[in-house]
């Protein structure tokens, strides 16, 4: 086969292993042939497979659909399994999500920040009043609004946003864009019974909705595309006028 | 229905933090214009003058209406700068996590909050003297007056600095503020918000331009005005006796 | 040691995993998961195209009932399925999407009046009810007679998955994320829970149990090229099969998609087809009508996945660095319904192939995508062998799918097997039955054996590399047990990957040698676990001398009711054995709703089974007797296959639907 020659990739990881107490966060820098269709997936499989075995990161569906893969690329958080090399130069940069825990290299304990999240928010349906018979009829929903609240379901709890996010930076306790999206998605759901109240109890104050500081860090980087400023805006309209009801 | 009780506190000071702004922001929106009738004439620029003195509505002039007016715009930009003080990062290390965040990312958006509280750091200064200036002489307004300060009272710096950073401060802030609270979002905000962000960047420019403009005539009546008589405009056209 | 005592273990936080958390939680006995990575990263949320539920809400899926599932789950299975426990799964299965929806799934509805959809390429009006508005709504899959495939946009695994992970916070289940179980807990026939690897730090933990579930997925990692995600490797599978009492049945049933990307092996949905998308060749051709006349390409999946392989080998394949593909075309659906309803797919294209579906075609193949077998259970998801082992989901073998599952029906069986599996878990923890009594001794036993096998590994010297023995199972897989199959081929894979278990005994992790969060440690017992799945896999279907559904032997075509109506099952007897052992368990035509037939695909080549002309008449005869007499369907169908009592009290009651009881 005649081909043009493939670039060689440098890819420099951020690595750190807390689990060693001799070790130290500092960079290595591996070189990669790259291959057409290549994702960063394929590269650091290569680089765990033929040059250093104890790389550790963490990709689950591999096809940018479960949110397992998020790093930072070149300083941005993104989701790394669907990062194609031929849109990067050919020195790239990898390091952990900031924030989270560290598991180790790349691996990071995403799990457990959301699930503290989602317990925080408590993200299910509230509902005391309504005992479900599995027997009838499902209750009816308009088509649009369970269209809606499945746009705002289609977040993946990557954590980009987090790591994207400069006020979280600075003040850990803040909610981020994914738990207001969260509070987004419930609020809009008519099947959740919570009052406005018992959401501003949650969110409307400086960790909530009135710590964001329209970075918009968020926004710009979700791999989801969620709308995230125009439902943080909706939080913020809903929470002042529930603060001005009486 | 018995409601929970909540604590309004927070969605309050934010409401305000987004008011005061407003209010400044739209009063710095005029002020600016209002400064460049010096760019029309002298003549035009007195008789704006007149007209907040009260001028053509009493027939007088009333300099406390100026003082009255700095005092309510500096209560108001004391209430904000109190407010917006809430978010400046707490410590020199949040300061470094946010500057080294934001380099990391490279991100705009990140970067005009940056300049947002830089900006309104140096008019925590800047604008304070600015406004007891105009507070304690508000007589001292017009095309010759206000020249002198700028050259003789060696204000010129101080107002360019002022521009700068009142200008960008302004036009983030109110380009922030609708993507704060989604006004005019519309379907699509990605389209909304690039439209507003060039909307921001060229008032930005429209408004150093005009207001360094008007600097510059004042520096040069500053400069070339013999003040020996003092600093009053004399108006062709429209004499006044002062209310003292 | 550290030892944790609860009344259930559930292995695995999929769909099943947690359905079955949830169920027993809410009887009030305690559950710990244990998952590999956060639940709502399981591969459940990869599933895109839908739940099957026989609503009949939408237009399409008019007159659809329980019986039509039903019927169209059989004759998917190639009359491999279990009836009852099809029956079973038919009848839940719109309890568990209304459920679902009440835990908050916002599920796609009805939209009344007209709208244009497109079938067999062709525009066409449907027009929805006023009475069905807002109804849960349904697309069209493979291999189904009506329309019932229940959807969330095409984001129906993740908005279920989400759901039933909210759900367990709510209960309060107890979630050990980044827990894998590394070896089961057993004595004299009866299941203690399981030894488990922390896969931070390291450490070994035993969880001792009243009840065990396994509901770790399926295993299409043994395969090179899979849709599914890559901790899909049936280490679920090979810990019950390695305590050499619990069996695992029809391994050998493997499915194969038609529409994965290449060549990366990312699955596009089933919907894109079922949505009116279409199969062209090199030269730009529709090749299914000519193959398959009536369904084209919504004909059931293994059946389209060779008649593309069939229609490759004949040269119509475009060919590529990667190897020869076909191209599905969905650009006829228009831009508005692709970034509405095939959103993920169009991500997918973008991001992973750099085009644009709604301007150009996807190049696609067949792609190994899931796994029939499983543990076999019996109707209440025990071990046939094992007491106290539990296992539901991908990860079973409750036999709902025989030897190909339909698009749909699977996501759909992983919250009908776990609330039916949480019932029967329950009831047995609330008999004598379940009471345990295991030394410690016998507890810490277990530890040690995982403990000196990590230790082997990490110590070993001049041993083998798992990758190198890794990657060769997956082409043996790839190469000679994929979609056709023969003698030759198979014999050579059995004896491949034989030669690779022996080896794989001596593994040595390089370099990497720590304890803890260890990567290469990790790929090393896996590694040697895989390979004794894969086994399983080739031996079965090695010896499976027919063609049954997805198991396609090219040098047995017909499908054999007269010797191969029966389960393969499996076993590794002796941890010494370099090959597992199998066994047949008989499906009783005397006692099927059912018997078999023809699928209505290609020729019909089945040899039948003398028994099957006189059940088939006996069906008749009671069919037609009890219809004169005016029973309903109910009636009828009880008559000639009871299932009812089975199942718990509380979901025995008749399923509302619109159209009918509604
Ligand atoms: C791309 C794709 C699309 C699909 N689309 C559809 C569809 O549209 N409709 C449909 O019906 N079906 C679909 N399927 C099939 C369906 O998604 C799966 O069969 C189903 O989700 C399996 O669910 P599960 O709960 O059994 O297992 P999984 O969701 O795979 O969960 C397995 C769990 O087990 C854990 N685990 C594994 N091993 C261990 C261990 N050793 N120790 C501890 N924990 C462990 C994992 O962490 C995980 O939590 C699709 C499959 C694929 C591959
Ligand atoms: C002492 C002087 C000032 C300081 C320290 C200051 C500081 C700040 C800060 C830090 C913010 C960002 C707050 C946030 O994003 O949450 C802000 C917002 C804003 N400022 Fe100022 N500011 C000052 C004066 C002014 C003036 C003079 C104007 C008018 C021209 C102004 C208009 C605005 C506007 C419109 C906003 C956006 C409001 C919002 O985000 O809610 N500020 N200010
Ligand atoms: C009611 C209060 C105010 C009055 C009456 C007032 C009046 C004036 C006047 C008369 C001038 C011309 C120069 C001079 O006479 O010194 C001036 C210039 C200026 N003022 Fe104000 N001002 C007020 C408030 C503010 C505030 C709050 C700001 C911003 C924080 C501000 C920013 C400026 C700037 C930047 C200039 C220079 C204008 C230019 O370059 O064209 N002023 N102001
Ligand atoms: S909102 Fe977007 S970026 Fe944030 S966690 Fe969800 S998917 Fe990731
Ligand atoms: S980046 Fe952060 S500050 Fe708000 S808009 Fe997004 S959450
Ligand atoms: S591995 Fe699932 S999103 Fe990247």
């Amino acid at each position: 086969m005649s081909e043009e020659k493939n670039r060689v990739l440098t890819i420099s990881i951020l690595r750190f292993d807390p689990h060693d107490s001799d070790d130290f966060p500092h960079m290595e820098s591996y070189e990669v042939e790259e291959a057409p269709g290549m994702t960063l997936f394929v590269v650091l499989n290569e680089i765990r497979e033929h040059h250093d075995n104890s790389l550790k990161f963490d990709f689950v569906c591999r096809a940018g659909i479960c949110g397992s893969c998020s790093m930072l690329v070149n300083g941005k958080p993104t989701l790394a399994c669907r990062t194609l090399t031929k849109k990067l130069d050919a020195h790239i940069t990898l390091a952990p999500l900031p924030l989270f825990e560290l598991i180790g290299d790349l691996s990071i304990y995403t799990g457990k920040w959301m699930r503290g999240l989602n317990e925080r928010l408590e993200t299910w349906i509230h509902d005391k009043s309504n005992e479900l018979n599995v027997d009838a009829l499902e209750e009816r929903m308009e088509p649009a609004l369970a269209d809606e609240i499945y746009e705002l379901d289609r977040c993946v709890e990557c954590g980009c946003c987090v790591a994207g996010c400069g006020t979280i930076q600075m003040r850990p306790d803040f909610v981020g864009a994914v738990g207001l999206n969260k509070v987004a998605r419930y609020h809009l759901d008519p099947r959740d019974k919570r009052e406005d109240e018992e959401y501003y109890e949650m969110i409307g104050n400086e960790d909530g909705v009135f710590g964001c500081m329209t970075l918009l860090g968020c926004e710009d980087v979700c791999p989801k595309d969620l709308p995230l400023q125009s439902k943080i805006a909706y939080m913020r309209r809903m929470m002042l006028k529930t603060s001005l009801k009486n | 229905m018995r409601k929970k009780e909540i604590n309004k506190i927070p969605a309050r000071l934010d409401f305000l933090q987004s008011a005061t702004g407003l209010i400044l922001a739209l009063f710095i929106v005029g002020h600016i214009l209002f400064e460049a009738s010096i760019l029309v004439s002298d003549e035009m620029m007195y008789r704006v003058t007149l007209m907040f003195e009260g001028y053509y509505f009493f027939g007088e002039r009333y300099p406390g209406i100026i003082s009255f007016l700095a005092a309510a715009i500096g209560s108001i930009f004391i209430l904000h700068a109190g407010l917006a003080i809430r978010k400046f990062p707490a410590s020199y290390r949040d300061y470094k996590t946010i500057t080294e965040h934001t380099k990391r990312m490279k991100h705009e958006d990140s970067y005009l909050w940056m300049v947002q509280v830089i900006t309104g750091f140096m008019m925590f200064f800047i604008g304070s003297v600015h406004l007891y200036i105009m507070f304690s002489q508000p007589a001292n307004i017009g095309p010759f007056a206000s020249s002198s300060r700028v050259v003789d009272e060696l204000m010129g710096p101080l107002y360019f600095m002022l521009l700068i950073s009142v200008v960008s401060h302004a036009f983030i802030g109110l380009y922030r503020l609708a993507l704060k609270w989604g006004f005019g979002e519309g379907v699509d905000t990605k389209k909304s918000r690039a439209r507003f962000k060039i909307l921001m960047k060229s008032m930005i420019a429209l408004y150093i331009i005009v207001g360094l403009f008007s600097l510059g005539k004042y520096t040069y009546i500053g400069f070339h005005h013999d003040f020996s008589d003092g600093v009053r405009y004399q108006s062709k056209t429209i004499v006044v006796g002062e209310h003292e | 040691m550290k030892v944790i005592y609860t009344d259930v273990l559930i292995i695995g936080g999929g769909l099943a995993g947690l359905r079955v958390a949830t169920g027993v939680k809410e009887r009030g006995h305690d559950a710990v998961v244990l998952t590999l990575v956060p639940p709502k990263r399981s591969h459940s949320s990869a599933a895109q195209g839908g739940m099957q539920a026989s609503l009949a809400n939408s237009h399409m899926g008019e007159g659809d009932n329980e019986d039509v599932h039903f019927s169209d789950t059989i004759k998917g299975s190639d009359w491999g399925a279990d009836q009852v426990v099809s029956r079973m799964f038919t009848h839940c299965a719109p309890k568990a999407i209304r459920e679902l929806a009440h835990w908050g799934v916002p599920w796609s509805r009805v939209q009344r009046g007209a709208r244009t959809a497109v079938i067999n390429a062709k525009k066409v009006t449907i027009t929805e009810k006023d009475e069905a508005h807002g109804l849960i709504t349904a697309r069209d899959f493979g291999g189904t007679k009506k329309w019932r495939t229940c959807y969330t946009s095409d984001g129906t695994g993740h908005s279920m998955l989400y759901a039933m992970d909210n759900k367990a916070h709510e209960d309060k289940v107890e979630i050990h994320e980044r827990l894998e179980a590394v070896s089961l807990i057993h004595e004299n026939g009866r299941c203690y829970g399981a030894v488990a690897r922390n896969l931070m730090n390291g450490e070994l933990v035993a969880y001792v149990s009243k009840a065990t579930t396994i509901a770790t997925g399926g295993y299409g990692r043994i395969y090179s090229v899979s849709t599914n995600a890559i901790i899909c490797q049936g280490i679920g599978q090979a810990i019950a099969l390695e305590t050499g009492v619990a069996t695992l049945g029809n391994m050998e049933a493997i499915q194969f998609h038609p529409t994965a990307i290449v060549p990366v092996g990312i699955l596009t949905t089933e919907g894109c087809r079922g949505d009116g998308g279409v199969l062209l060749d090199k030269d730009g051709y529709r090749f299914m009508p000519d193959y398959e006349p009536e369904k084209k390409e919504l004909a059931s999946r293994d059946v389209v996945s060779r008649r593309m392989t069939e229609h490759m080998r004949k040269g119509k394949g475009v060919k590529s660095r990667y190897g020869d593909h076909l191209w599905l075309d969905i650009t006829i659906l228009g831009r508005e319904h692709i970034e509405k309803n095939l959103r993920e797919v169009k991500e997918i294209c973008e991001n992973f192939l750099g085009i644009d579906p709604a301007e150009e075609w996807i190049p696609v193949r067949p792609t190994q995508h899931y796994s029939m077998g499983g543990i076999r259970t019996k109707y209440t998801g025990e071990s046939q062998t094992l007491q106290g082992l539990y296992s539901c989901g991908e990860a079973a073998c409750w036999d709902l799918h025989g030897f190909n599952r339909l698009g749909g029906n699977s996501v759909s069986e992983t919250v009908v097997a776990g609330m039916l599996v949480a019932e029967y878990i329950s009831d047995y923890l609330d008999s004598s039955q379940s009471n345990i009594s295991i030394h410690t001794a016998n507890v810490e036993k277990f530890l040690k054996i995982e403990q000196d096998k990590i230790d082997a590994l990490l110590s070993k010297e001049n041993g083998e590399d798992a990758y190198v023995l890794r990657r060769r199972m997956e082409e043996i897989m790839m190469e000679d047990v994929g979609i056709f199959r023969n003698g030759e081929d198979l014999q050579k894979a059995v004896d491949e990957l034989q030669e690779l278990h022996k080896r794989a005994k001596n593994i040595e992790v390089f370099r990497s040698k720590s304890p803890a969060a260890n990567p290469a440690l990790v790929n090393a017992y896996r590694t040697q676990k895989m390979i004794k799945v894969a086994l399983t896999v080739a031996l079965g279907a090695l010896l499976r001398t027919e063609s049954r559904g997805a198991h396609s032997r090219e040098d047995y075509p017909k499908r054999d009711d007269a010797n191969w109506l029966k389960r393969s099952i499996t076993t590794w007897e002796n941890e010494e054995d370099t090959l597992p052992t199998m066994s047949y368990e008989e499906i009783n035509i005397g006692e099927m709703e059912m018997p078999p037939g023809f699928r209505g695909y290609g020729k019909d080549l089945t040899l039948h089974n003398e028994a099957t002309p006189m059940r088939q008449s006996t069906v008749d005869a009671i069919q037609e007797e009890l219809e004169s007499q005016g029973k309903s369907r109910f009636e009828i169908q009880n008559a000639l296959m009871p299932f009812i009592d089975k199942l718990p009290k509380k979901y025995q009651g008749i399923n509302a639907r619109f159209g009918e009881n509604a």
